[in-house]
């Protein structure tokens, strides 16, 4: 048994030396403010809530917390446009919430036939880019009033 | 092991279920026969059950649901695992009414004692004729009449308010008395008590005994647990979403995480009929044995540990340490965590990381090899455990323990080979069993086992198919019932479910190996000596658990003293 002992050491010289973490490591999850749209996916994955929603008519805003991340990775994995992203970064802890708070304000569309805020105006232009030319405009109505006005149409080419 | 024919052995269950007088039988899927009871016939029916299969048929647990807004009743479902045929039979009874009652099982199937206990803390249901029909998980303070499982009752309600309303009425803590449940109505004459536990700041899972000795001797020991109940399962059930649930069910263990996270996905896809491809099948083994791996090596250490045998602990965590590593490389992080989802798994083991594996294998498997084999060469260490804490096999049987636990009381029980899951449906697993019935035999058996897993690692990565790692599915089908089982390192993990709308839970009864490997430590306990408590204790592999501190009260001065029960059995021992 001797011949084990001693030999061979796991403990890591870390905090005096940077401790290496491998590729895949699930760290502090860091939001691309550039890229987000605010759609909301990583919101409704999330499991504990860490990341949170909130509308103020003008802003929508993004929230992490990563006092309640649980680095599970979820909202990486849903985003559909690469926006928020898993980084090796651990040394987490601070005396201060703030430093563990990324807040993401973008700023809403507002529904060109009544008005309302229904969208970020980032998403709203990310969906007009995909529609064909003759229909941009739709992308600039609020769903309610897009189902108007589509059934006004069908209802008129029944007529 | 490959034994008679499944369709076979079913039919013929299901035809003896329904000659029993169940009113209905439905097999639910693979392995697992619903059989609905009206609450009048229960004990018939269980009785005429254990009458049919005798030793085999053991009461694993029960989840009662409030159905009241989708059928206006109360269920109670009993889950009954018939090992040696491949099959969980689930027993399902409806009670009426605010208060509703069904006939308890305890008096026939003592296992069932804790789980019944529970659906009455936390659901109001009253079992007639249990023996012992005391709060088990709700502290001794909790009002009357409130039950937080009922669907009435919002998740984020707070009973108490105010820090004055949860100090209580004479400013004691209300949330812990000392008092032992049932209440020590006398204190047995001439013994002094000693309480061990409830709390330790190093521990994370608190638990309480009162042990009663005479001298050394241990005449009398009580247990009290569930200090501290989540209520992961009303979370869950109100806030969260199918695929939210796996990273809720792997942080009820600190060590076996995934091994809930698996039992978990596994109820969910039973019940929406979800294939999950094989190569995820294979994934969840490997990463199941690692987490085997780990979580026996580290018991290892804190054995030795209990043993006074320092340089043992230090020795099997080191060696542990590269296992740490390799779970990291694969799942990114320390943890198993977070490979899960419903219908396979997130990340692929590719060539690389099954390099890695393999070569930790090689180095673990010949450093626990070399270690253990002198340690338990060495009679110091075979005596101080040989013939300590006995837990026969009929008391194994008879209180449901189950894992290595069950294994080392002569129990050749292991649901990857009784009802095979993940990729076990594949390939074969030797199950380590010892007879001597005590703290020895529970060492061989995880060292057997620990050998096991990592052959079995190895043929898994070897057979490992290609293709693809999560399953595509739509919605989930509302009200279906699913049962998912998978052997932990510490035994039998259960979880049921029946599904909700909107991709939730109705209900998620998650039920984990140490619930009933606890409730055999009393057992052991008796007779013993106090030095030997440590170890006996750490022998079902909870954790460190309270094995600190205790506190002596003599019983004739009052007066008290702390002390450290740990170091005391070391200068005894
Ligand atoms: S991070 Fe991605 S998923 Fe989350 S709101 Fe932004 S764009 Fe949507
Ligand atoms: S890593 Fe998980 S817990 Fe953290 S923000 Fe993303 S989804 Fe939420």
């Amino acid at each position: 048994m001797v011949e084990g002992l001693g030999k061979r050491v796991v403990t890591e010289a870390y905090p005096w030396a940077p401790l290496e973490v491998p590729e895949g490591f699930r760290g502090k999850p860091v939001i691309d403010p550039e890229k987000c749209v605010g759609c909301g996916s990583c919101v409704n994955a999330c499991p504990p809530n860490a990341l949170t929603l909130s509308d103020d008519g003008r802003h929508r805003v993004v929230k992490l917390f990563l006092g309640r991340c649980i680095f599970c990775g979820r909202c990486e994995e849903v985003c559909p446009f690469n926006a928020i992203e898993l980084t090796k970064e651990f040394e987490l802890a601070t005396s201060s919430t703030e430093d563990l708070v990324q807040e993401v304000r973008l700023v809403m569309a507002k529904c060109t036939v009544c008005g309302r805020p229904y969208a970020t105006l980032r998403e709203v232009r990310k969906v007009a880019e995909s529609l064909p030319e003759n229909l941009r405009g739709l992308a600039y109505v609020c769903p309610d009033c897009r189902g108007r006005i589509s059934s006004y149409f069908v209802g008129f080419a029944r007529r | 092991m490959r034994r008679a024919s499944g369709s076979e052995v079913l039919g013929r269950v299901v035809e003896t279920l329904k000659r029993l007088g169940a009113e209905s039988v439905t097999v639910t899927q693979e392995g697992v026969v619903l059989s609905t009871v009206t609450k009048d016939r229960l004990r018939d029916f269980v009785r005429a059950l254990i009458r049919e299969y005798g030793e085999s048929l053991r009461h694993s647990t029960c989840m009662g649901t409030d159905l009241r807004p989708v059928r206006g009743s109360f269920s109670v479902t009993h889950v009954l695992a018939l090992d040696g045929l491949r099959l969980y039979l689930l027993v399902e009874t409806e009670a009426f009414g605010n208060r509703p009652k069904v006939p308890s099982l305890t008096p026939l199937l003592p296992a069932a004692n804790w789980a019944e206990r529970e659906a009455r803390d936390l659901l109001g249901i009253e079992f007639e004729g249990h023996p012992e029909p005391v709060k088990l998980i709700l502290p001794d303070p909790w009002p009357e009449g409130v039950f937080p499982l009922r669907k009435d009752y919002p998740y984020n309600k707070k009973l108490y308010e105010t820090p004055a309303q949860v100090r209580g009425v004479r400013g004691e803590p209300r949330f812990f008395s000392a008092k032992p449940s049932p209440p020590s109505e006398s204190v047995r004459e001439g013994c002094a008590l000693i309480p061990v536990g409830p709390y330790h700041p190093a521990l994370h899972e608190p638990e309480y005994y009162e042990l009663y000795v005479e001298g050394e001797r241990i005449v009398e020991a009580r247990y009290r647990g569930f200090f501290v109940h989540r209520g992961m399962e009303k979370l869950a059930e109100s806030r969260m979403t199918i695929n939210q649930v796996p990273f809720l069910a792997e942080r009820i263990c600190g060590i076996c995480g995934y091994t809930h996270a698996c039992a978990y996905c596994q109820a969910v896809e039973a019940a929406a009929r979800i294939e999950v491809p094989e190569r995820a099948l294979y994934i969840r083994s490997i990463l199941l044995e690692i987490e085997r791996l780990h979580s026996h090596i580290l018991w290892f250490g804190v054995a030795f540990h209990m043993l006074g045998f320092d340089t043992g602990f230090m020795a099997m965590w080191r060696i542990r340490e590269e296992v740490m590593r390799v779970a990291e490389a694969l799942t990114g992080n320390r943890k198993t965590y977070g490979m899960n989802l419903v219908g396979g798994v997130r990340r692929d083991i590719d060539e690389g990381k099954a390099s890695l594996v393999l070569r930790m294998l090689e180095s673990v498997e010949g450093e626990f090899r070399r270690f253990c084999d002198s340690v338990l060469s060495m009679r110091e260490v075979v005596e101080r455990v040989k013939e300590v804490g006995v837990l026969t096999r009929e008391d194994a049987r008879r209180l449901g323990a189950v894992g290595p636990h069950a294994r080392a009381s002569g129990l050749g029980i292991d649901v990857r080979v009784d009802h095979p899951y993940a990729a076990y449906r594949f390939v074969d697993v030797n199950v380590a069993v010892r007879d001597s019935c005590d703290v020895l035999a529970r060492i061989l058996v995880r060292y057997d086992e620990v050998i096991e897993s990592v052959r079995l690692i190895r043929e898994l990565l070897k057979n490992m198919p290609k293709g693809e790692l999560m399953a595509e599915y739509g919605d989930l089908p509302p009200l279906r019932v699913g049962l998912g089982a998978t052997e932990a390192p510490r035994g039998e993990d259960i979880h049921l479910v029946i599904t909700g709308r909107g991709n939730k839970l109705y209900r998620w009864r998650p039920r984990a190996p140490s619930y009933v490997n606890l409730a055999t430590v009393p057992t052991m306990l008796e007779g013993e000596r106090l030095a030997n408590a440590p170890i006996i204790i750490a022998s079902i592999d909870p954790c460190f658990s309270c094995t600190d501190h205790v506190v002596v009260v003599d019983l004739r001065t009052g007066v008290r003293r702390r002390m450290n029960l740990l170091r005391n059995a070391l200068t005894r021992g």
